[in-house]
């Protein structure tokens, strides 16, 4: 379960402060899929960071099962992250000094699995990319680099997965088999799955709904929200604050 | 594991970019290891050969003549310490010319006559395959060392006169035990008998020589006998020592060279530390988001700093075995540049030396090679703790406040720097000096980098595109400005720093030789010689200049008398040092042209009261003051004099008048004496030749230096010193250029990158090729600058404070170092930029 009570993040833009993500509370059930939806520079992402505990907020708490993950330093974080939380970045984000395999080993040799490489095989054959194992990210395509960060995204069986525009930089057909792969991850593992997007169609694939505007909570479905100026409700509309 | 895995994976994608670092690295390494190397292989075989050398166990010397009483105390001596062999030697600087009279040769050669026995260890060899034995000696023989040969236009079979006596030379020495290496010499080797020795006349009072007696005793007694011998002769003449004393002198020399010049190999691999750390900080950059990536997949910071410290000690370890392979190369070929035979005895040593890298070099070499790796790296990846893993979400810089852990990392560092140089100099003192003047040439060279780098920021205007882009970059960020202009500019410093101080120095010598300054000068002549020699030099036939004789003795001082300074006994002087030794006096009745009388008053007229006028700096050395009684010793007499003035000696034209002490006339007049005589000798070259074969012909004991072959003597030696210290300045230069080609190499991808947008933007290659040309042009225009300014800087230090001569700047030198560094950087910073003139904008473009 991932809780979030009270959090904001706010940064400095120049000399004044930006607030990003305005005071937000809202708890996402395990195994749920849930789609934060908003258009640039909404928040979505920041809010993802925030779960993935990337990123500090300026206040607020964020409960990953039980554990507040603002409470943790660095190193904690990080052990946290190797362990419950998988990430999809829009741009992959792969290290273009390793192989395909040695980018989904990295997670698994990170954590001391003993079997890693083979581990990974299994998690690219799992993304259909047997045959790619020992090119680099640059000898792959865009929607080749995408399954790549998945199968590392899935390396120690995280029960969180956070994907950060997954399909944003990918044309459709490419798009839609990412989508697909992440589908069958959530129905077969029973991963809790934040997908943040711009794409209403993809977000109605989703159980529940999170629609972000100027870093406040304008509509959520399926999930409990308590946000500033916004009316609480399952299936209500917020009260946009802003514009 | 992790760490391990990620280290092999990161080396094998980085390996390329960073080779040139590690190159630098290597360089240092091979410098450190060869020169160590060398010295420790030359010195094993010299360790070997001490008493070989020494040709004897116990050496005991005199300049006077044996007294019976010495030589009766020495016999005691030896019975009790079982001595089961001894012979005597005589040695003494001497003329010699061919006797043949066709040939206007003279050469100044250093005579050793010795005895049956001789030597008493070690063997004597001789060219072509002759044995040496005694006999070949016998009826005036000779052994001479090749160069003799040449320098008199004389064979085999042949015969020379060495003073007034013809001898035949019977065979050439290859090699002579008994010979200090680094002795100065004062020319070429001539073995004769001693039973000869005596009748050449060359041993009368005044000759430089030098008697002494070889003994072999047993391995115990050596100590002892020396200790005692030293104990009976401490105020007399008489000097004893044993071959291992020798040994340990040979030693500390040989420890003191392999240190210096460890250091010179320490400072190339320091530079190259200094690349290192500069290419790490450019490789945490370029790194950011990779970090990132891990951290975003559960890695800790400590574990990807031990990634990329395992990677840096990879390749730091991988620069140091290369550097190993280069020294092997390097020791492997010094036999083909040792001449087989030498002008002296150490050169055929030499060339019997076995060159091989040592283990303990090795080892040190990739020791330090890994070490000066790792200490460069470690602060810049500290880095690597301020990389969030947000940055993947949102491009962001987090600004650090002040960072305590790179405070004590920079602290540890440069305690372990300093360590380091200690340890390859062997002392702290020097450990300390080296790394202040190197953070402090290095702040300087920064510092005054960026004010010239300030100083051209104007050009940042000008009409020129390519000019005003090529000034910017210099400030690019990521720049590798600081570096290259340190490295680079440290290399012109060595070379044009060394090469006007030898032009400064030559300059001055030359000064001093012109005109009518004198520059012979005539030794050992005889006091019932010199009417004969002052009628020879007055003869206008011989083109030589006036020529006066001056009477020398020599004194030693045994006590001083006085208000500040109270020294009872020779004991006490002794301990006072250098007031000890043997002087050459003088007595007359005025001034030279080069004193000046600063305290008391010179004398006029002989007096029979013994008076002296005592050299400045020396009275202020050992706290003489006018009215101070001095006791010296004159050959076994005992004068006490009065000092009635002390002298200021411009010692820069000493010639005529270089005395510490100068005695008034009427006391020493009738005492045993000999005159010197400086004088300016003919202009030219023949005449001289033959000026100098006349005066020897006629006074055989006479000594004759020529100024004008000591120049060249010395211009020789200096040109060698300049070639030494530029071979480390070129090498310092080299490393310059591989980090150049580095930090080339590293920020590649963002030259490409611009040159990209550039092209879209309608430049061409042409354009680009000459930004190019000028960013590294004025970059090297800079380091030359740099370098040059701090030559200006050393050869005042030095010319001032050192060498105490007029400071000269050599603007052609300087001028030519700054051209040819600019031009060298920009050959090499353009040529390594190929790949960026090379690529298609388009596919740069897309890859981004």
């Amino acid at each position: 379960m991932i809780a979030l009570t009270n959090v904001s993040k706010t940064v400095t833009s120049g000399s004044q402060p930006l607030t990003i993500l305005h005071p937000l509370t809202v708890t996402i059930p395990a195994g749920t899929f849930i789609a934060v939806v908003g258009p640039s520079g909404s928040g979505k992402s920041t809010l993802l960071g925030l779960i993935a505990g990337l990123d500090a907020p300026t206040s607020g708490s964020v409960a990953i099962d039980g554990t507040d993950i603002t409470k943790l330093d660095e190193d904690g974080l990080a052990k946290l992250r190797g362990e419950k939380i998988g990430f999809v970045f829009q741009f992959f984000h792969l290290i273009p000094s390793l192989t395909a395999l040695e980018n989904v080993s990295v997670p698994l040799e990170i954590a001391g699995a003993a079997d890693a490489t083979d581990r990974a095989r299994g998690l690219l054959q799992e993304v259909g990319l047997t045959g790619r194992a020992h090119h680099y990210p640059s000898q792959l395509s865009g929607g080749e680099q995408q399954r790549v960060a998945l199968a590392r995204a899935l390396a120690n069986n995280p029960p969180i997965l956070l994907a950060d525009e997954p399909t944003g930089n990918l044309d459709s057909a490419n798009g839609r088999h990412i989508m697909d792969l992440l589908q069958n991850i959530h129905s077969a593992r029973r991963t809790t799955l934040a997908l943040v997007t711009h794409d209403r169609e993809l977000a109605a694939l989703a159980d529940a709904r999170l629609v972000l505007r100027d870093g406040h909570v304008v509509e959520h479905v399926g999930v409990d929200v308590v946000a500033s100026r916004s009316v609480a409700g399952s299936g209500g509309q917020a009260v946009a604050g802003a514009s | 594991m992790f760490v391990i895995r990620m280290a092999v994976r990161e080396t094998r994608a980085s390996w390329r970019r960073l080779l040139f670092f590690f190159i630098c690295i290597a360089v240092g390494v091979a410098a450190i290891v060869t020169l160590r190397s060398v010295i420790q292989s030359v010195r094993e075989v010299f360790g070997q050969e001490a008493r070989n050398l020494v040709a004897a166990d116990v050496l005991i010397s005199t300049t006077r003549n044996w007294t019976p009483e010495a030589r009766a105390t020495i016999e005691r001596r030896l019975a009790a310490a079982n001595a089961d062999a001894r012979t005597d030697t005589v040695e003494t600087p001497t003329m010699v010319r061919p006797q043949d009279t066709a040939k206007t040769k003279t050469r100044m050669a250093e005579l050793r006559a010795i005895g049956p026995e001789f030597p008493l260890y070690g063997t004597m060899t001789l060219e072509d395959g002759q044995t040496y034995r005694h006999e070949m000696l016998k009826d005036r023989g000779a052994l001479v060392r090749p160069e003799l040969l040449t320098a008199l236009d004389v064979k085999v079979g042949d015969a020379i006169v060495i003073g007034q006596l013809p001898f035949t030379i019977r065979g050439v020495i290859a090699n002579e035990p008994g010979r200090r290496v680094g002795d100065f010499s004062l020319g070429p080797r001539i073995m004769i008998d001693i039973a000869d020795v005596e009748t050449t006349g060359l041993l009368a009072a005044g000759s430089r020589v030098r008697r002494v007696l070889l003994v072999r005793v047993p391995e115990r007694e050596v100590r002892p006998l020396v200790r005692q011998l030293r104990d009976d002769f401490k105020n007399q003449f008489v000097n004893a020592r044993s071959f291992r004393s020798d040994d340990d002198e040979i030693g500390r020399d040989f420890d003191r060279a392999e240190n210096y010049l460890s250091l010179v190999g320490l400072v190339i691999v320091i530079l190259g530390g200094i690349a290192v750390s500069s290419v790490t900080r450019v490789f945490v950059l370029q790194k950011i988001r990779p970090i990132a990536v891990l951290k975003c997949v559960g890695a800790r910071s400590g574990q990807i700093i031990a990634v990329y410290l395992l990677q840096v000690l990879t390749l730091g370890l991988a620069g140091s075995l290369l550097g190993l392979l280069l020294a092997r190369g390097a020791v492997a070929s010094i036999p083909y540049f040792v001449p087989p035979i030498d002008t002296s005895s150490a050169g055929t040593l030499l060339s019997e030396v076995n060159y091989g890298v040592t283990w303990s070099a090795a080892a040190q070499g990739l020791g330090i090679g890994a070490l000066v790796s790792l200490l460069f790296s470690i602060v810049p990846l500290l880095q690597v703790r301020f990389i969030k893993p947000s940055l993947l979400l949102r491009d962001e810089t987090s600004t650090a406040g002040f960072d305590w852990t790179r405070a004590v990392a920079v602290t540890l560092v440069g305690a372990a720097l300093v360590a380091l140089t200690a340890w390859q100099a062997a002392s702290w003192t020097v450990g300390l000096a080296v790394c202040a003047g190197f953070a402090g040439l290095a702040v300087i060279l920064v510092f005054v980098g960026r004010l010239l780098v300030s100083v051209v920021a104007p050009l940042s205007n000008a009409r020129s595109f390519p000019l005003r882009h090529a000034v910017l970059h210099l400030s690019r960020p990521g720049n590798q400005t600081r570096v290259i202009l340190l490295a680079v500019g440290l290399g012109a410093f060595f070379i044009v720093g060394v090469r006007s101080l030898q032009g400064s120095l030559l300059e001055e010598l030359s000064m001093q030789m012109s005109e009518d300054s004198p520059d012979m000068f005539l030794m050992d002549i005889q006091r019932e010689q010199a009417d004969g020699v002052r009628a020879f030099l007055a003869d206008p036939a011989r083109g030589a200049g006036p020529a006066k004789l001056i009477p020398v003795l020599r004194a030693r001082v045994t006590g001083v008398e006085g208000r500040e300074t109270q020294l009872e006994s020779f004991e006490d002087v002794r301990a006072r040092g250098s007031l000890a030794r043997e002087y050459t006096v003088t007595y007359r009745d005025q001034l030279e042209a080069n004193e000046t009388v600063v305290e008391g008053r010179f004398w006029s007229g002989p007096a029979t009261e013994p008076e002296i006028s005592v050299e400045q700096d020396l009275a202020e050395r050992f706290n003489l003051n006018v009215g101070d009684l001095v006791r010296f010793d004159l050959l076994g007499r005992t004068i006490i004099a009065r000092i009635t003035s002390l002298r200021e000696v411009d010692w820069r034209d000493s010639r005529a008048g270089g005395f510490m002490f100068v005695f008034r006339p009427g006391v020493l007049d009738q005492l045993p004496q000999w005159y010197i005589a400086p004088l300016k000798g003919p202009p030219d070259v023949q005449a001289r030749a033959r000026f100098q074969h006349d005066l020897v012909a006629r006074f055989g004991n006479v000594s004759v230096i020529d100024f004008r072959d000591i120049l060249l003597t010395i211009r020789d030696a200096m040109s060698k010193v300049t070639l030494a210290i530029s071979v480390v300045g070129a090498l310092v230069l080299f490393s310059g250029g591989l980090i150049l080609i580095g930090a080339v190499a590293m920020t590649k991808f963002q030259r490409v990158y611009e040159a990209a947008v550039f092209k879209t933007l309608g430049a061409s290659t042409g354009t680009i090729a000459r930004m190019l040309l000028f960013e590294y042009g004025v970059l090297g225009a800079l380091a030359g600058l740099v370098g040059s300014l701090g030559a200006v800087a050393l050869t005042w230090g030095v010319s001032r404070f050192a060498l105490d001569i007029p400071w000269r700047v050599f603007a052609g030198e300087h001028l030519a170092g700054v051209a040819l560094t600019a031009i060298l950087v920009a050959a090499i910073g353009v040529l390594s930029s190929y790949d960026v003139l090379r690529h298609k904008p388009l596919m740069t473009l897309r890859a981004e």
